[in-house]
């Protein structure tokens, strides 16, 4: 496998992909892909891909795939599995899609413990639209909706959502929250939240931090730093829930 | 797997019940839905009904999941339906227009209730805008509006059939009245009657490694370009407009040598035809013309009315909705045209016959160009 | 002795429309009769819209005014409070029960319920209806209820009704009663097939003449 510069299950022809410079949505599209090829899932597995940048994605993998609304993955990949058991469905989107407009559909599904595998991945704001403040915009942090910084006290604190999603679901479900920076645990994560899913124990869901260079204005320097300092002192890294059958690692 | 429905039966049954069976005649295979007055009785009897005849059932958090969660299952290659009205009606316009745009067919029961807002739930006529027309789109979409529970299993199995047809979204609209009251109907199975049903096709998920054994199906609804929009749209909408003469259904009643033609549709028409039997019976020549579906509209059958008698009085329980679609048919044609609006409220065959009457007496007052 | 009846049964069964008839027949006879609407899934044909009339004919009535009922279907079926204690009146007490899935656990809502001996519930069967429509069917059907204290071939197709159904319906109900022991109380059929039928008892059932109230009761 290591001859292959890309996953296996990455569509070639779709290749230089289209996200930006310093963007982490092309790392972790690269875990999972690993994660798909390792585990020999790829006849299995079938993608659906929110608004805002993860929309990028929706020719991304030689998976079946399907671009959705604004925050209406979940329910569109539930629709899914609901009529073919058989499928390995992966849900993929934004913290917006994620954590705001399709908040709902996260809460119910994860709840109903839907044995589909939710990937959110975490950075900070809404990149497509032009760099607005999201549910998980750090506290003082400068968007185009909060040029002043973010004030906690009008608009919340960061959303803490893999905590949340680790509190409403039922035993059976796999949580965790990875980092662009630490990409072979990342992939662990991923090969852990899809076996859970093919095994058919119950619902998985990863937040990922990740980067977003063009709208934070940051240089590689400052990008690596804001993710690896100051993401990660609201958003604690690691395995948050872990069913049973995958104690053994 | 037992046979649902093994013969021809009379049965006795509510509107609700009705969609649940004709779904089963259909062949559907799996309802998402969302409790909502008055189609809740679907979802009662679906559930009921599931798995005796190995059906299956996702209760959603929402109708905006309930109506991408359809969306998901038909891709998936099965037979997905939905149930819903008035404000859940409004949320399944979103996942409508993606069905519309990436023409997946879908077939979801409207039974329309009082509104805007919550209103009451019970009967209107006020979700023929929304059904017909709603979504940020062209309205790309089947609308059948039924009568009787006749042809509400008739139309379930149409619908079903039309939706995967032409892989257009396809609605069934009754209202709460249909939901509720109580009649007999038989009872079929389609292919028993040599209707061919249309088997659903998979998507996503089909067999085989993408990229290895068959390309990868990647499908979309955003677009970057106009233009490329614009490619994708054109062809679609000439499509739409290209099949409608063959989903177009209508029915016409006493119109051959009528001086006055009352539209209506839905439960409504019952009442227009009471009336003209009544006042048939007094002499009076006058015709009901119901469109059986609001999208695409019978133009050329009501224009071809028109030419009998170009005095119409249009009857509906909204403010002119369906007057709406009914101006728009008649373009360029002179006209008149009376009104009995009544949003949200039953309306009368006794009521119709005074309407008829006031106007043999003052002339009709509307004049349409 | 008091009449305590229930009449149970599917949607469009008939059990409102026989609860009616037979209220009325007991305050033609000059008995105090209560009538009590406990249909909590059904909110459109109900008493309701019948319960000035009933009130007019004697009968006295427990049913909600369609105007106090904000809110119906979207708050759900709320219980009135009078409901719950109308075992305590005086007179007959007739239950029009519409019960869901629930089954009969509705009489739970009903204070001193299963304990008052003189309960009879009646099942009211028109074979019309899918899910009670064969003599298998209408067994599994009878199964959900812990007591059924007899049967009401009460088989029509609304306006459409001819002997051919009633008489088909007497005889999978009497197949039904055979099995299964539960007597059958009574064929019901409206007041025009007497000419036809012209006596007592139709096909070894006694025949109860029913006049149709619930068409005028849609909401």
């Amino acid at each position: 496998m290591e001859a292959t510069v890309m996953p296996r299950s990455w569509n070639l022809e779709t290749k230089p992909h289209k996200f930006c410079p310093g963007c982490g949505h092309g790392l972790v599209l690269r875990a999972l892909g690993e994660a798909i090829d390792e585990l020999d899932i790829q006849d299995r597995s079938v993608f659906g891909c929110d608004i805002g940048c993860s929309l990028l994605a929706w020719d991304f993998f030689n998976l079946d795939s399907v671009q959705t609304h604004h925050g209406r993955t979940v329910p569109v990949v539930v629709g899914l599995v609901r009529a073919n058991p058989n499928l390995i469905g992966i849900a993929y989107m934004g913290d917006g899609g994620g954590y705001a407009i399709g908040a709902q559909h996260l809460v119910n599904s994860a709840n109903r413990n839907d044995k589909i595998l939710v990937v959110l991945v975490n950075n900070t704001n809404y990149g497509m639209t032009g760099g607005q403040m999201a549910p998980t915009t750090l506290p003082d942090q400068v968007t185009e909706t909060t040029p002043y910084g973010r004030n906690i006290m009008e608009t919340g604190a960061p959303t803490q959502g893999a905590e949340m999603v680790t509190a409403i679901t039922p035993e059976g479900a796999y949580v965790a929250r990875g980092t662009v920076a630490k990409m072979n645990r990342l992939k662990k994560m991923f090969k852990r939240a899809l076996l859970n899913v093919a095994e058919g124990n119950g619902f998985s869901f990863i937040e990922i931090l990740s980067t977003c260079p063009t709208n934070w204005r940051t240089n590689a320097r400052d990008t690596w730093k804001f993710l690896e300092e100051d993401m990660t002192k609201y958003f604690k890294v690691g395995e948050l829930k872990v069913p049973p059958t995958l104690k053994e690692e | 797997m037992e046979k649902p429905i093994v013969e021809e039966k009379r049965v006795f049954m509510t509107g609700n019940e009705v969609v649940a069976w004709g779904a089963i005649a259909a062949q559907a295979d799996i309802m998402y839905g969302y409790p909502i007055t008055p189609q809740n009785e679907i979802m009662h009897y679906w559930t009921r009904l599931a798995p005796k005849y190995q059906k299956k059932f996702l209760q959603t958090e929402d109708e905006l999941s309930a109506g991408f969660a359809t969306i998901g299952g038909v891709i998936a290659g099965k037979k997905a339906f939905s149930a819903t009205a008035g404000p859940g009606n409004t949320l399944f316009q979103e996942p409508v227009s993606m069905a519309e745009m990436m023409r997946i067919p879908m077939v979801v029961v409207i039974q329309q209730r009082g509104g805007p807002s919550t209103a009451t739930v019970i009967y209107s006529q006020q979700e023929v805008n929304m059904t017909t027309y709603g979504g940020n789109g062209e309205g790309m979409r089947i609308v059948y509006s039924t009568a009787s529970h006749q042809e509400l299993f008739d139309c379930m199995i149409k619908a079903f059939n039309n939706a995967w047809k032409y892989r257009f979204p396809t609605f069934v609209l009754g209202d709460g009245y249909q939901a509720k009251m109580r009649e007999p109907l038989v009872m079929y199975d389609p292919q028993d009657r040599g209707i061919e049903l249309i088997e659903p096709e998979i998507i996503i998920g089909k067999e085989g490694v993408p990229g290895r054994d068959r390309d990868p199906v990647f499908l979309r609804n955003a677009y970057s370009m106009e233009e490329e929009l614009y490619d994708v749209l054109m062809p679609t909408i000439e499509e739409y407009d290209r099949i409608a003469p063959e989903i177009t259904e209508y029915h016409s009643f006493s119109c051959e040598d009528a001086d006055l033609i009352i539209v209506a549709h839905g439960i409504v028409s019952r009442a227009a035809v009471a009336a003209v039997e009544d006042l048939r019976k007094e002499g009076v020549k006058v015709g009901v013309f119901r469109p059986v579906t609001l999208r695409p509209f019978p133009e050329e059958a009501l224009r071809e009315v028109a030419g009998i008698t170009p005095n119409f009085l249009v009857v509906e329980s909204s403010n002119g909705q369906m007057a709406r679609l009914f101006k728009e048919a008649l373009f360029g044609m002179e006209v008149k045209m009376d009104t009995i609006f009544k949003p949200g409220v039953g309306i009368t065959s006794e009521e119709i016959v005074q309407q008829v009457k006031n106007i043999a007496d003052s002339g009709i007052k509307t004049t349409i160009k | 002795m008091n009449i305590v009846e229930a009449y149970v049964g599917e949607y469009a069964s008939g059990k409102s429309e026989n609860a009616v008839n037979r209220a009325l027949e007991l305050v033609e006879q000059g008995r105090r009769v209560t009538l009590v609407d406990l249909d909590l899934v059904e909110p459109f044909y109900t008493l309701r819209p019948l319960k000035k009339t009933l009130e007019s004919k004697g009968v006295r009535v427990i049913a909600w005014e369609t105007k106090e009922t904000f809110g119906l279907g979207e708050a759900g079926y709320v219980l009135k409070p009078e409901m719950r204690w109308a075992l305590r009146r005086e007179g007959d007490i007739i239950f029009d029960v519409g019960y869901g899935i629930q089954g009969i656990k509705i009489f739970n809502l009903i204070e001193g319920l299963w304990e008052n001996e003189d309960l009879k519930i009646y099942v009211v069967v028109n074979i019309s209806r899918p899910m009670t429509s064969s003599v298998e069917d209408i067994i599994t059907y009878l199964s959900s209820f812990k007591k059924v204290d007899g049967l009401i071939n009460n088989s029509h197709l609304g306006e459409q009704t001819d002997l051919d159904i009633i008489q088909e319906g007497a005889c999978i109900v009497g197949e039904v009663s055979r099995l299964t022991q539960i007597p059958v109380i009574a064929s019901t059929m409206e007041k025009t097939f007497a000419a036809l039928v012209g006596s007592e008892s139709f096909m070894g059932f006694p025949v109860r003449y029913i006049e149709r109230y619930m068409p005028q009761t849609f909401w």
